[in-house]
């Protein structure tokens, strides 16, 4: 019952003065005695490829992050009573965080957001509550999925930032590589859970990963 | 000393090439060989003029950028073009830095066409006159492959680029607690207003550069500096949203600029008091959309909430709920 009644954090963009103020005084003023953000991620660059690269890439990565938080929301709204749910919902709970870093950025950016929003959280909920229906052994396999290709997708992104210039992205970089180190816990994690133990494991992998290779291609044009 | 009088007098003598008038038109196959007379004109000077070091790279950048104009002689020309050229050194206001890009160039003649546009409209004659008041010949129109587009799509980044200039002063006063921060409806109705404004002195002429815009070669432009415009807008007034709303928000603002730019096109009230009014009134509806969404919502699970309050208890009055 007390489902139901949890309250609905309504995230008011239009009015978070603080952060805002403090981040335009950051822009406004470098370098930064006292604001609440200490850094700037992506480095400032007036070159049109490259901005338009960066934008690209925390477009996918946070198209990325919200399809994971779907799929925990998912996983969790049919496993939620049950053992495993504390576990499914510290994962969440990281993931969250990730996805909170992430509309930081697109905003402070001005990033344009992937248009297919609505279908990752679509797709990412169907996919985390029918892999859930599997029981807990199918919400795990699922989880080591996704998150094995969201590993290697953040990993071809530092090798690509490695190969432009490792010192001007190092903020970037830092920020990818504590993500992928994240993601990749999850999937020791999830593996420690017995995913394998699904029946037709490696069908169900294969399938999530080639989905997830697809959602990353597309979100990445559009 | 003499070597800076020297390099001055090179430069002048380069920009005295530039605007030697073209006997025929100016085709891109004409600029490779220009750019050949521009350089041994220049190997020519540099020589003559004796200085080493002061004189080359300056010259060489701008043989680089100014593509058109020819010469056969550059030392017949270097005298007539130094008396012509004193507009130059004024516009450009530094006497050490005597180049400038073609972009720059072009954004220039096109600024000085603007004050012709209510006479020749936006057309070709409109730039030649711009050009010819900058001491140029009308024929560096050629330099312009999109003809009134070039000017359009100009003149529509200058309104642009202006209106993203004074929404950031108005937002740094906000932030610096010297003005009060506007409601959404309110910021949104200035913004426009102040971009449609920009409009006035055109008006006459605008529905020809509308139609222009609708070219297909336009239309990618057209469509990149309106998208520009209206992200800007939304960005000053706030909004940092990072789901669909962003795209449904810009898509309004879209709407909304767009009819009452036609509705300002066939506005004859005084001060386009009937242009505001519209505009007024859409704003009110998209608030009012966006209102009623958030309403719908709300109801929706207000409604589901009661629903599943009802199944629980008809469970428990049936007796289903218990452990058996």
């Amino acid at each position: 019952m007390h489902r139901f009644f949890r309250p609905r954090r309504m995230l008011r963009d239009a009015k978070q003065p603080l952060l805002w103020t403090a981040g335009q005084l950051c822009l406004n003023h470098k370098p930064v005695v006292a604001c609440v953000r200490g850094y700037i991620v992506l480095p400032p660059t007036n070159d049109e490829e490259e901005k338009a690269m960066l934008h690209r890439m925390m477009r996918v990565d946070h198209a990325g992050e919200y399809g994971a938080n779907q799929i925990y929301a998912g996983q969790m709204a049919v496993l939620g009573q049950t053992q495993i749910s504390p576990l499914i919902q510290e994962m969440w709970d990281q993931e969250k965080q990730h996805l909170s870093k992430f509309n930081e950025i697109l905003a402070e950016n001005r990033v344009r957001p992937t248009l297919l929003l609505p279908l990752w959280n679509i797709a990412g909920f169907a996919l985390g509550a029918g892999s859930a229906l599997l029981g807990k052994e199918g919400a795990m396999a699922c989880t080591v999925a996704v998150e094995e290709s969201i590993s290697e997708h953040y990993n071809s992104q530092i090798r690509t930032l490695m190969e432009k210039d490792p010192e001007k992205y190092t903020k970037l970089l830092q920020l990818i590589k504590e993500f992928r180190d994240d993601e990749m816990e999850h999937h020791d994690t999830g593996l420690e859970h017995d995913a394998e133990s699904v029946p037709g494991y490696q069908l169900m992998k294969a399938i999530i990963q080639a989905g997830c290779k697809a959602a990353i291609y597309v979100s990445e044009r559009l | 000393m003499a070597a800076l009088i020297r390099g001055l007098k090179a430069g002048r003598a380069l920009r005295g090439l530039r605007s030697v008038a073209v006997q025929g038109t100016l085709s891109p196959q004409c600029n490779n060989v220009r750019r050949g007379f521009h350089r041994a004109a220049l190997l020519r000077l540099a020589s003559d003029s004796k200085s080493d070091t002061s004189v080359p790279p300056p010259s060489y950048h701008e043989v680089h950028t100014a593509g058109e104009s020819s010469s056969s002689s550059a030392q017949g020309e270097s005298s007539e073009g130094a008396q012509s050229n004193t507009s130059f050194q004024d516009q450009s206001g530094e006497h050490g830095e005597d180049y400038e890009t073609e972009e720059q160039l072009q954004a220039r003649i096109l600024t000085a066409a603007l004050e012709f546009v209510p006479q020749y409209g936006w057309t070709v004659e409109t730039i030649a006159a711009g050009a010819e008041t900058l001491g140029l010949s009308s024929a560096s129109t050629g330099m312009f492959n999109n003809g009134a587009g070039d000017l359009v799509l100009h003149f529509i980044a200058q309104c642009n680029a202006q209106l993203a200039e004074t929404l950031a002063e108005q937002n740094n006063l906000v932030q610096l607690g010297q003005a009060e921060s506007k409601k959404t409806a309110e910021f949104l109705k200035d913004a426009v207003e102040m971009r449609l404004r920009m409009l006035i002195p055109y008006i006459d002429s605008w529905p020809q550069a509308m139609s222009i815009l609708l070219l297909p070669h336009n239309i990618p432009d057209s469509l990149k500096h309106l998208s520009t415009l209206v992200d800007d807008i939304w960005y000053y007034a706030g909004d940092r949203s990072t789901d669909v709303n962003w795209y449904t928000r810009r898509a309004a603002l879209t709407g909304i600029y767009n009819t009452t730019e036609l509705v300002m096109v066939q506005d004859s009230s005084p001060d386009f008091e009937e242009t505001w009014a519209f505009l007024d009134n859409r704003i009110k509806d998209v608030v009012n959309m966006a209102n009623t969404a958030k309403q719908v919502q709300a109801t929706g699970e207000a409604v589901v909430q009661g629903l599943m309050g009802a199944a629980i208890t008809l469970k428990n009055l049936t007796g289903m709920n218990q452990r058996r």
